[in-house]
């Protein structure tokens, strides 16, 4: 099982936000293009990738915060499952 | 990085554009406003490039070039300003939001009537089809010279023909042609040409415009200072200022202007002929990978340089994310601001890889780039 943790937003002005927020926490991160899968309409091309790990203090920290996102959506990965980097 | 998201925006500028840039930061006032030395060297440069982008694209009158933000900014110039209320107005399946979007607020907020040439499987325009939608009330067709996604090149010649007769607008965004493929507005029937500065024509972001041709009318959308003609009420009528509302990005259109000159200097053809090259290499490389979907129609030889396609049934964004991050390739995922085309396409739910090719791009970065995809389809 290879599952990934993507945060998505409503533009790139709250992904960056957030990915500075989750920085400071200590909270390992990295943008990658928000798959077409879970995107919806709403949600811009960028989102934040989170090990699943760190999903739970991700939420604390968004909610902490009070910042701005669309949604937190998984899925699993379909290319080499080990590939991740997330920092 | 090997940049291959050209068609979003060029990265790789002539060290001119660069050189002119900095240039206008130290000695450049603000263009149309007073008559000292760092005014009026805002005020020829801009008048220069207003020539060199008339040349470029064949506009009789350079006062009729105006210089805007960006290709969205002046197609909302021209499809708010130039269509009646109420009228009826033929578009494709080809645009880009930039298009779509403005229009579509016509239709909902001034009942414009729209109506769409529809693109087939391969992202292919059917020109009899488009002119059939053709009605009395026809006031306007706003057109792609280019599709962002495949490169489909659209026979504006054509449209022109059938419009220029009819007393019809042909007005088109050339956001992917320009400085790649020749464009002649008088021999092809152009009455609004939208450009941007920053993709082909290799100039800096925050550049664009539109040229106008003669006769034609566009109400500004903004209003505000000009310079001169200053206790009128309103914005002056005369073309450019009654569309250039504010200080122009002097500094970025000085850059425009070097590029403007390399473009002039290097030849349009020369350049499209070698982008064309790098994208049908890239091509016939990644068309034999098994598992390799590539989409629009090869075929035709005369199209933009820009190849989208799919991995197997991977997700466009984590394959441009695997681009990215273990081979260091820029590519585009997604559905590219084209929606009506993904749909075309059959891709709205998977988008498509984009890769895109520039003058200052390479063999060997595009024979990486198929390695890259012939590894990733193998894994």
């Amino acid at each position: 099982m290879n599952l990934r943790y993507y945060i998505l937003f409503a533009n790139y002005e709250q992904g960056l936000a957030l990915r500075d927020i989750l920085l400071q926490d200590g909270i390992p991160n990295r943008i990658a293009p928000a798959p077409r899968a879970i995107q919806g309409d709403l949600s811009c091309g960028m989102s934040l990738l989170v090990e699943p790990e760190y999903i739970e203090q991700a939420r604390r920290s968004i909610e902490e915060h009070h910042a701005a996102y669309h949604r937190i959506a998984s899925l699993e990965g379909q290319i080499r499952p080990n590939r991740d980097r997330y920092c | 990085m090997i940049y291959l998201d050209n068609a979003a925006t060029t990265m790789h500028k002539p060290q001119t554009v660069i050189d002119a840039v900095v240039h206008a930061m130290t000695s450049m006032g603000n263009a149309s406003r007073g008559a000292h030395t760092g005014a009026l060297e805002a005020s020829r440069t801009i008048y220069e490039t207003r020539r060199k982008i008339a040349k470029l694209f064949g506009c009789k009158r350079p006062d009729h070039v105006v210089f805007t933000c960006n290709s969205t900014e002046a197609l909302n110039i021209a499809i708010q300003g130039a269509i009646p209320a109420k009228s009826h107005v033929i578009t494709t399946d080809l645009e880009h939001n930039s298009v779509l979007r403005p229009l579509y607020r016509l239709k909902e907020e001034s009942g414009v009537c729209l109506d769409f040439a529809r693109a087939d499987r391969q992202g292919r325009l059917d020109l009899q089809e488009l002119e059939g939608l053709i009605r009395p009330d026809t006031k306007a067709i706003v057109c792609t010279h280019m599709s962002n996604l495949t490169g489909e090149i659209v026979d504006i010649a054509r449209i022109g023909r059938m419009t220029k007769d009819r007393g019809i607008l042909l007005c088109v965004d050339a956001s992917q042609s320009a400085g790649n493929t020749p464009i002649d507005m008088e021999q092809m029937g152009i009455d609004i040409l939208c450009f941007t500065g920053h993709k082909g024509l290799m100039g800096p972001q925050g550049t664009g415009g539109m040229c106008i041709r003669e006769g034609v009318e566009i109400h500004p959308l903004k209003e505000g200072g000009s310079g001169v003609q200053s206790y009128r009420h309103r914005q002056p009528v005369e073309y450019p200022t009654r569309l250039e509302a504010g200080t122009l990005n002097g500094h970025g259109l000085a850059g425009l202007s070097a590029a403007l000159d390399y473009i002039l200097e290097t030849g349009v053809e020369t350049i499209g002929r070698k982008e064309r090259m790098l994208a049908e290499h890239f091509y016939e490389g990644v068309s034999q990978i098994e598992g390799v979907k590539v989409y629009g129609c090869f075929e035709d030889k005369n199209r933009g340089p820009v190849v989208a396609l799919n991995v197997r049934e991977y997700d466009s964004s984590e394959v441009s994310d695997v681009l990215s991050v273990d081979y260091d390739i820029a590519t585009r995922p997604g559905a590219h601001c084209a929606p009506r085309m993904h749909e075309a396409l059959g891709t709205v739910d998977q988008g498509a890889v984009r890769f895109s090719f520039s003058w200052f791009n390479t063999v060997e970065e595009t024979d990486q780039a198929i390695e890259a995809v012939r590894k990733i389809a193998l894994a």
